[in-house]
């Protein structure tokens, strides 16, 4: 495969993190790339480095050294050649990010909370963001409760708010941190299906990171770590093979 | 409304505590300085006006002799002189027609009501000019005397009989004594009313305007000294004279000084209250770091997240300016007025001051910006790693909570603490224990309460201290006038009859004779300065004990020798004992050299003291005596008034030409009573300045609560009650209060010294001995403890409240 039609590119990848015990190695030399309309997972034991990792990616967290590449948007971006602010705005354009723990405002609507993206990155228009926030939710089948607080809704629905803001600047890239962990496997099952059909139906390209093993048939590719090392990446997986949901 | 604003307006009311606590303590600096800065405007502008519509005299001339119109329009056609009016003004008790208290009375009367054409009088009630037999009130009589228009007015006369005049009317008199402290209250009568008081029909004053250079004191001093010169050429004898400019009250640099001070207090309460500010924007930053970690992941930038934070500050400002313009412009007319009634003029109307909105919308965007903005930036700087990880403090970067070594040092001392005691058999409760550690957990936020509440308590008790200091001052000033009764003759009497006369009367204990020469003090070009009167007692006389600054007192072999008051350095400002002065005496220039100076009420012109032995001597009067003071047994007001009449009685009995018997310093009531006013003023500041710092406190607690939140579920959760989490949290209230309050008792140290210097320079232009009291200590002591406990009791009662579950959810 070329290079360039890579949408992420991880090179070299290292982090070292000195802490007062001293300089802890929590990624080495970590290399891959991510086409556009992966589904791609990071799988590995908890510790293994696998937010490190995501972090470097979104640019959240600095690198030790080697190359984080984006191709997105008509652009290809060095990650952490960006200064603070223009990484803020360039990730709220380019990369949907979700946690575990939801993340959203509490003192905010649903519907709000979907906006913010929007209101900060400047891309629509106050009316416009609010419209398409309700589509968001819609997407995630939570529009009848949008004006509703976060408290006052499930965990399961909580982490489709969060989807749903990720995708609100309509970014090429989902990157999400465990996104099931706190949920039940039925509730679970549910955000991976809303993941299958953003991939399938939308274009998007999702990195995910998940400690369980059991999930790896259903990414598209995955790649396992273990010690901040990458000791597994599957081949490009076959969209075909994955038609098998909705 | 845009997410990300609705967002700020969500944290403006989420803890509605919290905004009311910043707000109003924002609203009560504002406000301060709205209603200072008001009145100042207010004040400042009427009072020049105001005093300058009444057409105030420059010259005030006072005679020893009474003149009649042939020498009042002489004075007329001096050169200088633009009019004169002659009165006759004398000190008269009176009382109500139903009450048996005498109160002394400056009657004043007028040639023609209607010719008034120097400091005219402003109606009040009923008719502003008496007819014959009548008499017409100035307003502050009514403080006084409780009589109102219609009622009789009884008169006490020279011989001892009274006479009743009806009350016609109540005025306002903002010029004549204007600015003087000692004054006392005017009645006014016209000539031809003189003679039922058994008075004569002629002056002996005279009230005169200059031509031009109206607001030129040196100008009007040199007018003054060439009338008097003219006047005592021609056999009236001036023992007095008092100048003003037309367009400047007299006592308007005393107000502006006063406003100044209480402005420098409302400062001080902005301060506070921008502490309280940065405090509160300190832990909600804290509080909102995972929000702004969250919404820079979304693609929120710094500035973004800043200007949300700075309008977050900005809501809080306009919250307190909506309180604060309304009623600090309200407060500004309501201050200025009651200055105005003290000061006896009218203001020109309600109106506000838009100079004073100005700074007050100023300040209260502007010191909340300020206080705020460092908690702002570090919280708008904080990174998205750091913000989201769950884990601030293992994040890269300063901590921002304070490094666990320094906890664990302070256990250490508490462990250490607690064993050495406990081997002494002193177990310290538990909860207590943990208090103190909670008062300690937050050094940033505990040094600033600590300074607010240390500031508040320091100028509340220096208050104190400064009012004990302005009356220990009028005490002592008071000791210049140690006679019990002063009788005046209209003619010099040997001191061995009068002492022998007077002796008679029982309660008389001690007589002394004195004398004394009217001056002139000159400038060194030899022109006229002011009027110098110089007392003299016998040198070893005890009725005058002066606050000496520099050099003696008068010894009985000085000659030509005189200590001279403070007010001596607004013409010769590098002045020293032992010094000379150029002094024109009978006419003749001579240099008289200074043994000592002494303090003095500032304004009440220049006084100086030379011994009997030499003054009588000049005056040609060995043994005699025009003046007499008296000691009696008592001391109190009612035993002076009442020697005063008896040997007022005794004295015309006998045959003598008296002129008038004087009770005590009423007078000095007077001075107490304005300086009353001053002291309210102030601790009224003070006041504001505690509640602003037991709102900080209030703050704190409900801050420290809100953060320990978890740590309160799980004290319930492991079985502490509701009054064990109450009794936790009141104790570090408490601690907090009663550090402050040790603190400011160093504080108050050279906060009064401060304050004193200010205030007393104002008030009497020099400085004065600052004296402590314990009133203040302990009232600030019993307020701080009460303060302190509402201030920890309501947060404490909402953590009690908390139940565990709410607890353990709280993020
Ligand atoms: N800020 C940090 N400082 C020091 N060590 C860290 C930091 N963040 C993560 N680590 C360590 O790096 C390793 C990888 O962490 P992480 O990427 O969070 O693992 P995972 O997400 O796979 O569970 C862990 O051992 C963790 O303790
Ligand atoms: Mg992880």
């Amino acid at each position: 495969m070329k290079v360039s039609s890579s949408i992420i590119e991880v090179k070299n990848l290292t982090k070292v993190y000195s802490t007062e015990a001293g300089d802890f190695n929590a990624l080495h030399d970590v290399n891959f790339q991510v086409k556009k309309g992966e589904f791609l997972g990071v799988i590995g034991k908890s510790g293994a480095g696998k937010s490190t990792l995501l972090n470097m990616i979104t640019g959240v967290d600095h690198l030790t050294s080697g190359e984080v590449l984006v191709r997105a948007n008509g652009h290809t971006v060095s990650v952490h050649q960006l200064d603070e602010d223009e990484l803020a705005l360039w990730r709220g354009q380019t990369l949907g990010v979700i946690f575990q723990s939801f993340q959203l405002l509490p003192m905010l609507t649903l519907v709000e909370n979907v906006m913010m993206p929007m209101d900060l990155c400047g891309n629509f228009k106050p009316r416009e963001s609010r419209e398409r926030a309700r589509e968001l939710l819609a997407l995630v089948e939570l529009e009848d409760q949008m004006d509703k607080l976060p408290t006052q809704i499930s965990g399961g629905q909580q982490q489709r708010v969060a989807i749903a803001r990720a995708l609100a600047n309509d970014p090429p890239i989902l990157v999400a941190d465990e996104p099931t962990g706190s949920l039940d496997s039925v509730t679970a099952d549910h955000i991976f299906d809303v993941f299958e059909h953003l991939v399938q139906d939308r274009g998007k390209t999702i990195i995910m990171v998940t400690h369980d093993n059991s999930l790896g048939p259903r990414f598209t590719r995955s790649l396992q770590i273990v010690d901040g090392e990458v000791v597994h990446l599957t081949e490009a997986g076959h969209r075909s093979e994955r038609k098998r949901m909705k | 409304m845009q997410p990300r604003w609705r967002k700020v307006f969500l944290d403006l009311i989420e803890n509605k505590a919290r905004t009311l606590l910043v707000v109003f303590s924002i609203a009560v600096g504002v406000f301060s300085i709205g209603v200072i800065a008001g009145a100042y405007v207010i004040i400042s502008h009427d009072l020049s006006i105001s005093y300058a519509a009444n057409n105030p005299a420059n010259v005030e001339i006072r005679t020893l002799n009474n003149f009649d119109d042939g020498v009042l329009t002489s004075v007329r056609n001096m050169r200088g002189i633009e009019d004169a009016e002659g009165r006759r003004v004398m000190n008269i008790r009176v009382r109500a027609e139903n009450s048996s208290t005498w109160t002394t009375l400056n009657v004043i009367a007028f040639d023609d009501f209607a010719k008034n054409r120097i400091d005219l009088l402003t109606p009040y009630q009923g008719q502003s000019a008496p007819g014959k037999k009548q008499v017409v009130l100035e307003k502050d009589v009514l403080k006084h005397l409780n009589v109102k228009v219609g009622d009789q007015l009884v008169f006490e006369l020279a011989d001892g009989t009274t006479k009743s005049l009806p009350i016609v009317g109540i005025v306002k008199d903002p010029t004549t004594g204007a600015g003087d402290f000692l004054a006392q209250p005017f009645a006014y009568i016209t000539m031809s009313t003189l003679p039922a008081l058994r008075q004569p029909e002629l002056y002996n004053r005279i009230y005169a305007t200059v031509t031009t250079g109206q607001d030129d004191e040196k100008h009007i001093s040199d007018v003054t000294a060439y009338v008097k010169d003219k006047l005592n050429r021609n056999g009236t004898i001036v023992f007095r004279t008092r100048t003003s400019k037309t367009h400047e009250h007299p006592l308007a640099s005393t107000i502006n000084a006063i406003l100044g001070i209480l402005m420098a207090l409302g400062i001080l309460v902005v301060f506070l209250s921008s502490s309280l500010i940065a405090n509160t924007l300190n832990a909600l930053i804290n509080q909102h770091l995972r929000h702004i970690g969250v919404m820079k992941l979304v693609g929120g930038r710094n500035r973004q997240i800043l200007f949300m934070y700075l309008a977050l500050i900005v809501s809080f400002g306009v919250l307190a300016l909506l309180i604060a313009i309304p009623l600090g412009g309200q407060g500004a007319y309501g201050l200025a007025a009651f200055i105005a009634g003290e000061l006896r003029f009218d203001l020109l109307g309600y109106r506000i001051v838009p100079m004073a909105f100005m700074v007050q919308i100023g300040i209260g965007i502007l010191v909340p910006l300020i206080a705020g903005l460092v908690p702002v930036i570090n919280g708008s700087k904080v990174t998205v790693l750091k913000a989201i990880s769950g884990d601030l403090a293992r994040a890269e970067g300063k901590p921002l909570h304070k490094s666990p070594r320094r906890e664990s040092a302070w256990q250490r001392f508490e462990t250490r603490a607690a064993v050495a005691l406990a081997k002494r058999g002193i177990h310290i409760p538990r909860p207590f224990l943990i208090s103190l550690r909670n008062t300690f957990r937050r050094r940033g936020r505990l040094m600033l309460t600590l300074f607010t509440l240390t500031m508040g308590g320091a100028i509340f008790i220096a208050v104190f201290n400064v009012r004990v200091t302005l009356h220990d001052y009028i005490g002592a000033i008071g000791k210049y006038f140690r006679a019990d009764v002063t009788v005046d003759f209209d003619q010099p009497y040997r001191v061995d009859k009068v002492q022998q006369y007077a002796m008679q009367v029982p309660g008389v204990v001690d007589v002394e004779g004195w004398q004394g020469m009217s001056t002139d003090l000159l400038y060194p070009d030899g022109s006229v300065a002011e009027t110098l009167n110089i007392l003299a007692p016998p040198a070893h006389s005890e009725l005058v004990q002066p606050i000496l600054v520099s050099g003696r007192w008068i010894h009985s072999d000085d000659e030509r020798k005189i200590a001279i008051s403070e007010a001596v350095l607004q013409y010769y400002p590098d002045l020293k004992a032992g010094d000379f002065l150029p002094l024109k005496v009978d006419g003749r220039d001579e240099q008289w050299q200074v043994v000592g100076i002494f303090k003095f009420v500032g304004r009440e012109g220049i006084l100086a003291y030379a011994p009997l032995e030499y003054v009588a001597q000049r005056n040609d009067l060995a043994n005699q005596a025009l003046s007499f003071r008296i000691v009696t047994a008592g001391h109190d007001r009612a035993t002076q008034d009442r020697m005063a009449d008896t040997l007022d009685h005794f004295f015309r009995d006998n045959g003598f030409k008296l002129r008038q018997a004087q009770s005590g310093l009423a007078s000095l009531d007077t001075a107490s009573e304005s300086l009353d006013t001053l002291v309210t003023f102030l601790l009224i500041m003070a006041l504001l300045t505690a509640v602003v710092g037991s709102m900080g406190l209030a703050g704190t607690m409900g801050m420290n609560v809100l953060e320990r939140t978890r740590e309160i579920g799980i004290m319930r959760a492991i079985g502490a009650v509701d009054s064990i989490i109450m009794r936790t949290v009141i104790a570090e209230g408490m601690v907090i209060g009663i550090i402050s309050f040790g603190m400011a008792i160093i504080l108050s140290v050279p906060f009064t010294y401060l304050l004193s210097l200010i205030v007393s320079l104002a008030v009497f232009e020099t400085p004065i001995k600052t004296v402590f009291t314990i009133t203040g200590y302990l009232i600030w002591l019993g307020l701080i403890l009460v303060l302190s406990a509402i201030a920890s009791v309501l947060p404490a009662r909402n953590a009690a409240r908390l139940t565990i579950r709410e607890v353990l959810a709280y993020e």
